[in-house]
């Protein structure tokens, strides 16, 4: 359903994405890896039209997203967590959830939102600024939900957050696959990609450089540690 | 001590038709980062139109409508010609608003001529108040600079392009991935600071003059205003606009305008010497 093919971007003339390929099925979570600044956000923020693609094709759906205006890719039915959560701290809960929303969602959809999530209920009116770092990664997710996307990309989700809310967040992105919503997840936390994705796509320096199930990197000691730098 | 009240209220009038036009000066920096030069121009081009709505129609009221939508549209495609192509190179601001002050400035002295004119009031009587003759008219003008400035607020917390804005503001970035479309979200926060400064000729026209030059005044006023309301916060620039305009009025009782200005301006410095976020940093952001 979304499919990277050979990758270009840059900032400046610093070229960052020297060619990355990859892709998405439908309804299939998928890990990309690696390390600090090997180009994994920006790999994201390419395919949100954040960063402008110098090269190669981004296809979701059928449709190249590459000349589409970023505004507008959200609404082909991508749902983007940031890096750092980009919650409006000024913002309202309720007012940072319908941000994206031109109508009202139907009534199941926030059912069910509020349903995963009641402390967002409670807390409608309070400034977003307010919430705890654990609060506002579930309002990200909350308000990709609200749009209903068929895939959802996150970057980083369970960073900075207290080790004991990593567990609810991992649970919820498993909540949301298990709808049907595909996931693209962007991870430093190794044990949280393992445990979602049944896919992993290792970065280095820009591109792709390995890709295995979850299953056997599991047990590929050698490919973990030489490119993630992880003894297990 | 009449003539202390009489200049105090005027001081006050004054302060909130200021607070309206630097309320626009303060969303465009605030929004697109631009320092707009040209702001005070774009008051005096409010007062210029509505000295051409009147001319036309014989009817000053109609101004109230018509100039702030002129305004919004001559604000829209300046946006779009000028401001866009220099986005992401915010020290061109000043140089470009620069350029576009003077072509506002020469375009009206070209058309609407370099003398000085006079606007009549569209409301003559007076009433008496706090033992003087006061102006209906003028009283009428802060009000309307009040309910305009209310209007905003509530634009911008109760409707969506408000909640746009807001979210732009702080993370253009992110309110783009969510679908916010900024291109046009700046393009109409630049139209809507064109309108309010433009409603605010209409509003001061007949108590000032119709001059191609009125903006050149006007603007060290509004940055003042902006400068101690604290950069970006909104609420402060009204306050320190009614502040200051009051303050100005008072000390012109005793002084000469030079005197009050010089005296304001001291008092700019004075705020920033004790608080240089401005005196209202840190309550509302
Ligand atoms: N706005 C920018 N301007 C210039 N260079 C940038 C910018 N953002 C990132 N880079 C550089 O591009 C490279 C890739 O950055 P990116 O943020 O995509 O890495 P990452 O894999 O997400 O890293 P991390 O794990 O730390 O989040 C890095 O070398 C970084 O320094
Ligand atoms: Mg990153």
């Amino acid at each position: 359903m979304l499919e990277l093919n050979g990758v270009h971007a840059h900032y400046g003339k610093v070229h960052v994405l020297q060619g990355t390929s990859l892709e998405v099925h439908n309804g299939e979570a998928v890990g990309l890896l690696g390390r600090n600044g090997v180009g994994k956000t920006t790999t994201l923020k390419t395919i949100m039209g954040l960063v402008p693609a110098t090269g190669g094709e981004i296809v979701f759906d059928g449709r190249g997203l590459t000349d589409l205006a970023p505004h507008r890719i959200p609404d082909t039915g991508i749902g983007y967590v940031p890096q750092g959560r980009g919650i409006f701290p000024t913002l309202s809960v309720k007012e940072n959830l319908e941000i994206a929303l031109t109508k009202a969602p139907p009534s199941q959809v926030t059912d069910y939102v509020f349903d995963r999530f009641p402390r967002l209920k409670e807390r409608l009116s309070q400034p977003g600024g307010t919430l705890s770092g654990g609060e506002q990664q579930m309002l990200a997710i909350a308000r990709c939900l609200v749009m209903q996307p068929k895939l959802i990309i996150l970057d980083e989700p369970t960073e900075g957050i207290m080790p004991i809310l990593v567990q609810d967040i991992r649970r919820e992105i498993k909540a949301v696959n298990d709808t049907g919503v595909s996931i693209l997840l962007v991870e430093q936390n190794i044990k949280t990609a393992l445990r979602l994705c049944s896919r992993i796509y290792i970065m280095e320096k820009g591109t792709v450089v390995h890709e295995a199930t979850a299953e056997d990197l599991k047990n590929d000691t050698e490919t973990l540690h030489r490119y993630l730098g992880v003894t297990v | 001590m009449e003539l202390v009240i009489a200049l105090g209220m005027n001081g006050i009038v004054w302060g909130l038709i200021i607070a309206l036009i630097a309320l626009g000066l303060s969303i465009i920096f605030g929004l697109l980062d631009i320092i707009n030069i040209a702001h005070g121009d774009f008051f005096m081009v409010g007062t210029v139109l509505a000295w051409a709505v009147f001319e036309g129609t014989g009817n000053y009221w109609l101004a109230f409508a018509i100039v702030p939508i002129i305004g919004f549209g001559l604000g829209a495609l300046i946006e779009y010609a000028v401001i866009q192509p220099i986005k992401n190179a915010a020290a061109l601001s000043i140089v470009a608003t620069f350029g576009l002050s003077i072509i506002l400035q020469e375009s009206v002295r070209a058309t609407y001529g370099a003398a000085p004119s006079r606007l009549t009031a569209p409301i003559e009587t007076t009433i008496p108040l706090f033992g003087l003759e006061y102006e209906v008219y003028r009283l009428f003008a802060a009000f309307i600079s009040v309910v305009a400035i209310i209007a905003f607020f509530i634009f911008l917390h109760r409707t969506k392009m408000g909640t746009w804005m807001r979210a732009v503001r702080y993370d253009p970035e992110t309110a783009t991935a969510m679908g916010i479309p900024a291109r046009r979200v700046y393009q109409i926060t630049f139209a809507i600071g064109f309108a309010m400064a433009a409603l605010g000729g209409v509003v001061a026209g007949p108590i000032t003059t119709v001059d191609f030059q009125a903006g050149v005044d006007v603007l060290p006023f509004c940055f003042m205003a902006v400068i101690i309301g604290g950069l970006g916060n909104l609420e402060g620039t009204v306050a320190a606009a009614v502040m200051l305009a009051f303050f100005e009025g008072v000390m012109a009782s005793f002084a000469d305008p030079t005197m009050a200005r010089i005296g304001s301006l001291c008092l700019m410095s004075l705020v920033l010497l004790i608080r240089p976020h401005g005196i209202f940093s840190g309550a509302t952001r």
